[in-house]
């Protein structure tokens, strides 16, 4: 068997031939959508807010639903679907009157029964909604656009509450589905919202597709935070699930997708060196990391163990290996995060400068530690915290502390998070994760607030004196009054040590430079209007 | 053979519930709660319960296996405790992309696995034989991820000359659909061609070395009929057992290509399953899995006695 010239020849040219059929049927195949958005964001799991405090639900609702109230970049609360409300002179009516024209995706109208049966069920779950649930005596429509909420007692943060940024999404649903009960997942995706979900293109796991809603009527005021007008200047928007964040880089490269939410840090070089990419920090109010501690078991029951933790953390060490960008970093002191209306430096002197093992050291022994084991849940999906948790660790070990990594998955870790038991039966010392600036600023609807023992989160820190304070937050009426109740609750939270700050992320996203008018706000979430392509 | 297929038929019956009663014991001893992962990072132990309750968690074992067991009887996988969508519609919109990454790849692998592994046989210990098994060699040991990657970063970014990722269904057009499937089925490819020409070239040597063999060259039979006809022939079992494992193992899914080149294969929907803990979602892809594995193994077993007459059931 000889091979000749010519035939090396013919392989050559088939072989020319054959590698060129892709890029010609790529050219005929793939069509530049001008007026489609592809974004890469995230997973979402469920359909439902009000059955889920996930980022991803909570965005993919902020595109389909509406909501009465809205608060704006400075966390001020604006009317959104409402065009006109009121409040009696004894504080205890409160009239809402709906904006015209608002209509769901079925083409049905919002009518005051809509927003009466969405209140209940949010208010049902959502930890401000109870507030107003457990004060009202009445809520009921007066007309097809009108309805009013009637209270045993004023309550002054009520619009706040229905503005609702930290707590669960308070969409209004029609009310055949805000009929269901809160634990029951409405799956049928038809909100009254800027942009409708497109069932049929809906590919669980893969992609969504929201198409642009052309019945729905903006607000007359410029696009600011949740608030303001939502005017949708795209066809579509396509959100892609693309797991692995090199491949979703790669496409953004490419040009297959616009938008990238949360590329990892150490990837950032690549996009600031693209010329067709550009980063942009659209939350400026950042994720806290914060570090929980068990403080029903040894040795965290004991608040001068606690208090180590506070000297022993030095925010700036643990930023530099969790996140490694400076630009892009802070350290944070107060209980309210960084760039909330409520952030304060009370009662922070003591601790601020952290990085102080031999006060740690000699807290621990006061404590009465004597060598437990100090498991600390590390979950490797959550890079920031896992990157945390290694220099956490490493510090208590140097001071002596019996720290253990107790690697683990995500969905492991919340569900070990609930154990109150010992470490020996399972249990856990310390945990981190991360509030969104818009938690941070709400403290009557985050969890993370409450210091009142076996009925706290997870972590059940107990401490009444807190608790007289943090009860008044609900009759407070005025932003100063608010301001100055949380340097009280700052004061003594900072004395039994809740939790403990790492430090606070301001992540950017990165996108094609094609794509402009990207709206902040302090959520990591990122809205799917006024966005402009091309 | 009728008697030894229904045979067969009913023991894939007998497999598919085993693998169930395992999958669904494993599943509820593993550590991880499906209320906790729906609720979400920040919610309360109380959502969480109010979740539990609602989805019928809180059951005892034996009266959650009793309803799963029922609605598998009925005909119905269940439907998705996250998405509230049925099992088997999910899984059908996952089967498309992994099948057709599925044949490719084992279109591409067998051509040129079987090819390498003849010729590799036929120069035996020189330099094209040596060649070929260092590429064989080297397709075992790159991870798949590696390969990925690279092929991306050529073809892709550098010469843009196809997608990164991604998958289009066959009806939205043949170009298309062959555009993106290029790289993957190149990715996974590799390994495939990499196994079946060492098998071949195996199941080659052994047969070429046989009486029988030396006998036909001496009475001057052409290099290509002793190849093709006498030894390929004979050398057949193995390499299509080895073929029919790695089909089926390519229709239960790839995780890693699908996830390299965001493939919405199978191999992805179970991995989002499980680390959601979506019990009826991994329950439906692990039995169905388990039933193609065991009809794949089927008709590999068939097919031997198209190749192998000496092979009666």
């Amino acid at each position: 068997m000889t091979i000749s010239r010519r035939d090396i020849i013919k392989l050559s040219v088939t072989t020319g031939a054959a590698l060129s059929i892709p890029s010609v049927l790529r050219a005929q195949s793939t069509t530049p959508a001008a007026r489609t958005v592809r974004m890469v964001k995230g997973n979402v799991r469920i359909f439902d807010p009000i059955l889920t405090t996930s980022a991803d639900t909570y965005d993919h609702a902020l595109a389909i639903y509406d909501t009465l109230f809205g608060v704006d970049a400075n966390f001020v609360p604006r009317p959104q679907m409402v065009g006109k409300w009121g409040v009696s002179d004894d504080q205890k009516t409160y009239t809402f009157e709906l904006r015209d024209g608002l209509r769901f995706h079925d083409g049905s109208p919002v009518t005051a029964a809509d927003c009466v049966a969405s209140i209940r069920r949010w208010g049902n779950a959502d930890s401000g909604g109870k507030v107003i649930m457990a004060r009202a005596r009445d809520i009921s429509k007066k007309d097809d656009k009108t309805f009013s909420i009637v209270l045993e007692e004023p309550l002054g943060l009520l619009i706040d509450i229905l503005a609702a940024p930290g707590g669960l999404f308070p969409a209004i649903m029609r009310e055949k589905d805000a009929d269901r009960p809160a634990t029951e997942q409405v799956t049928a995706n038809i909100g009254s919202g800027p942009l409708k979900f497109n069932e049929a293109l809906a590919k669980p796991g893969a992609s969504f597709t929201y198409d642009r809603n052309e019945q729905y009527v903006p607000r007359k005021e410029r696009p600011d935070g949740f608030a303001g007008g939502k005017i949708v200047n795209i066809d579509r928007v396509i959100w892609d699930n693309i797991a692995d964040q090199q491949t979703a880089l790669a496409a953004l490269q490419a040009g297959e997708i616009d938008f990238l939410r949360d590329p990892p840090f150490d990837l950032l070089p690549i996009i600031e060196n693209d010329p067709n990419l550009a980063l942009q920090v659209l939350n400026r109010a950042g994720d806290t990391i914060f570090l929980r501690m068990n403080c029903l078991q040894k040795p965290f029951n004991n608040v001068k163990a606690r208090q180590a933790m506070l000297h022993l953390i030095d925010q700036e060490a643990i930023l530099q290996a969790a996140a490694g960008s400076a630009n892009y970093t802070r350290t944070v002191h107060s209980l309210f995060g960084v760039g909330t209306p409520y952030t304060n430096d009370e009662n922070t002197g003591w601790f601020k400068k952290g990085g102080d093992p031999e006060k740690a050291r000699q807290l621990f022994k006061e404590a009465g530690y004597a060598g437990e084991k100090v498991v600390m849940l590390d979950s490797t999906e959550y890079a920031v915290a896992h990157n945390a948790n290694q220099i956490v660790a490493a510090e208590l070990r140097k001071i002596g502390v019996n720290a253990e990594l107790a690697t683990t998955t995500w969905s492991e870790l919340v569900t070990r998070r609930a154990k109150k038991e010992p470490v020996e039966n399972g249990g856990w010392s310390i945990f981190v994760s991360s509030w969104s600036g818009a938690n941070l600023g709400d403290p009557l609807g985050t969890p993370f607030f409450a210091a009142n023992g076996d009925k706290a989160w997870y972590g059940w820190p107990k401490d009444d004196e807190y608790e007289a304070v943090r009860a008044k937050w609900v009759d407070t009426e005025t932003l100063d009054e608010r301001k100055a109740l949380a340097r009280e609750m700052q004061r003594r939270w900072w004395d039994f040590v809740g939790a403990i700050m790492l430090g606070n992320v301001v992540p950017p996203i990165a996108h094609r430079k094609t794509l402009t008018g990207l709206i902040g706000v302090p959520k990591a979430v990122v809205p799917m209007w006024n966005m402009r392509k091309g | 053979m009728a008697l030894y297929v229904l045979r067969r038929l009913v023991s894939t019956i007998a497999v598919m519930a085993m693998v169930g009663i395992f999958i669904f014991l494993l599943l509820r001893l593993a550590p991880g709660d499906p209320a906790a992962i729906i609720a979400g990072d920040t919610a309360t132990p109380e959502m969480i319960a109010n979740i539990r309750e609602k989805l019928g968690l809180n059951e005892p074992l034996p009266v959650q296996f009793a309803h799963w067991a029922h609605s598998i009887l009925s005909g119905n996988l269940g439907i998705s405790i996250f998405t509230g969508r049925p099992v088997l519609e999910l899984i059908s919109q996952r089967l498309e992309p992994t099948i057709s990454l599925a044949i490719l790849t084992m279109i591409l692998s067998v051509t040129i696995g079987v090819t390498f592994g003849i010729l590799a046989a036929w120069r035996a210990g020189g330099l094209v034989d040596r060649t070929l098994t260092a590429l064989a060699t080297l397709g075992f040991s790159v991870p798949v991820f590696v390969v990925g990657f690279f092929l991306i970063y050529f073809f892709a970014i550098r010469t843009r000359w196809l997608p990164v990722q991604g998958y289009q269904p066959i009806d939205h057009g043949f170009g298309p659909w062959l555009v993106q499937l290029i790289l993957p089925t190149m990715t996974l490819a590799l390994v495939y061609v990499a196994l079946i020409a060492r098998m071949t070239r195996a199941s080659m040597l052994e047969v070429l070395s046989e009486d029988y063999m030396r006998t036909a060259a001496a009475k001057g039979v052409s290099s290509y009929s002793m190849l093709f006809h006498h030894a390929l022939k004979n050398a057949g079992v193995p390499i299509l057992t080895v073929i029919g494992l790695s089909f089926a193992y390519l229709i239960s899914g790839v995780v890693i290509t699908e996830t390299v080149f965001n493939i919405p294969g199978v191999g992805r929907l179970v991995v989002d399953a499980i680390n959601n803990r979506d019990y009826p979602v991994i329950q439906g892809v692990l039995i169905l899995a388990s039933g193609m594995y065991v009809l794949i193994n089927l008709a590999v077993d068939l097919a031997y006695t198209l190749i192998d007459p000496r092979i009666r059931y």
